[in-house]
């Protein structure tokens, strides 16, 4: 399956600048492997160290929140799109 | 001057009309924050009748802060005057029709009931998320809606968490990332239209959480890569988020960046709201253009503005050259970021 990854601004220094990249994969966990294998660093900053996805990060499969679906096994399909969304702090200084 | 046409323009509005515009000058809305985010939206609300409007800041104004702050002028800056007290003139001025209290107040979990007490809706206009989650927990205790809004560099996030229809921050992301981890306004900078389309968002949602219109959903802009997109967040509450059922960890104060001062030393320990381990690779990328970093595996030492931090791998920091613990709290959280 071939989706599309938007890319989240914290995470461009390792995509080269990229905001959205093409990856493959049967379910989230290999799309984001995938990834990580074209963009090391990646997984890194998705989970935790084998503890499951990071709690400051969300993952979105065509606008649903995969924590409500089956998290990283969360199944896609070819054109789907995946978005990462870590949580944005700044506002006020 | 005949001021009875002051709201025709949102009178007119099917959305809005004339019983809106009532209820929207028997509303309360507190602003928690007034930089970028709340200066923008606290100007929308005041223009738009809003009954009541309290702006609170902890701050003063700097000239740095010109560029995107929309309420205030050099004038502010000249007369180092606290930011929610000159919100209060200049919003007076826009609109004598309404009332409008400045509070100069550090919002945290022993004040923060009382500083939004009679909201019908908080605004977030706040620069760091530990406090944004005291907000959350305080909006779930008490059932009352808040408006999430954050900016930084190019991009930004909106969201109005309203109790019982939306899900809460925690929902989407349960925890605080480590310290640092997505920059800072003042590590990776800010354009000044992204504050000023998520403050204005945020004003446009707070106004339709008063009226009882359904809201929009997760907003992600980027003004420089032009994505824009709305996410619909699944209204059911995240079936292990701890506020969704009645855990207010923050404001029990269980969790949240606390701060010592160290008697005698004219430093400052301030120990981290996250758990998660510092990668000092990536915070001396993120501080060397903008003072002097130096580090070994034990600890970062990060010289700035007279200051002098020295950070450890666990997120604790001492601050050096201050004995004040709100000025400890702030480079903290405008450097490591909280």
């Amino acid at each position: 399956m071939s989706v599309t990854v938007q890319i989240p601004h914290p995470l461009r220094t390792l995509t080269g600048g990229l905001d959205k990249v093409q990856a493959a994969g049967r379910t989230v966990a290999e799309v984001i492997s995938h990834l990580n294998s074209e963009y090391p660093g990646v997984a890194d900053r998705v989970y935790q160290g084998g503890n499951g996805l990071n709690r400051f990060v969300a993952i979105f499969v065509n606008g649903e929140d995969i924590r409500l679906l089956a998290g990283d096994q969360t199944a896609v399909q070819d054109g789907d799109v995946i978005t990462i969304l870590p949580l944005v702090a700044g506002g006020r200084r | 001057m005949d001021r009875s046409d002051r709201y025709s323009r949102q009178v007119i509005f099917a959305g809005i009309g004339k019983e809106g515009q009532e209820k929207l000058a028997r509303s309360t809305v507190v602003v928690i924050g007034c930089g970028a985010l709340g200066t923008v939206a606290a100007t929308a609300l005041a223009r738009a009748g809003i009954g009541t409007l309290r702006i609170i800041d902890r701050d003063f104004i700097e000239y740095h802060n010109l560029q995107r702050q929309i309420l205030f002028d050099e004038e502010d800056v000249r007369l180092q005057i606290p930011k929610a007290i000159a919100a209060e003139r200049h919003l007076r001025a826009a609109n004598s029709a309404i009332e409008v209290e400045g509070v100069v107040a550090d919002v945290n979990y022993r004040n923060v009931e009382r500083l939004v007490e009679g909201a019908d809706v908080i605004v977030d206009g706040l620069d760091n998320l530990e406090t944004r989650y005291l907000i959350n927990d305080v909006s779930l205790k008490q059932g009352m809606p808040w408006i999430y809004g954050a900016a930084v560099a190019s991009y930004g996030m909106m969201m109005a968490v309203v109790p019982g229809s939306t899900p809460c921050i925690r929902c989407l992301f349960p925890s605080l990332p480590p310290p640092g981890q997505n920059g800072t306004c003042d590590t990776a900078g800010v354009v000044n239209a992204v504050p000023m389309v998520i403050g204005s968002l945020q004003s446009a949602e707070a106004i339709k959480v008063l009226l009882g219109v359904e809201t929009m959903g997760l907003i992600c802009i980027d003004v420089w890569s032009g994505q824009f997109s709305r996410l619909d967040v699944d209204p059911r509450p995240s079936p292990d988020c701890p506020a969704c059922h009645g855990q207010y960890e923050f404001l029990d104060a269980r969790f949240g960046v606390r701060t010592t001062s160290l008697c005698g030393q004219n430093a400052v320990q301030v120990l981290g709201a996250s758990d998660a381990r510092l990668s000092f690779d990536e915070v001396a990328c993120r501080l060397s253009p903008i003072g002097d970093v130096d580090y070994n595996e034990f600890m970062l030492r990060f010289d700035i503005d007279g200051y002098e931090m020295v950070i450890f791998p666990d997120g604790r920091a001492i601050v050096k050259g201050t004995g004040d613990e709100s000025i400890a709290r702030s480079l903290y959280a405008k450097y490591v970021g909280m």
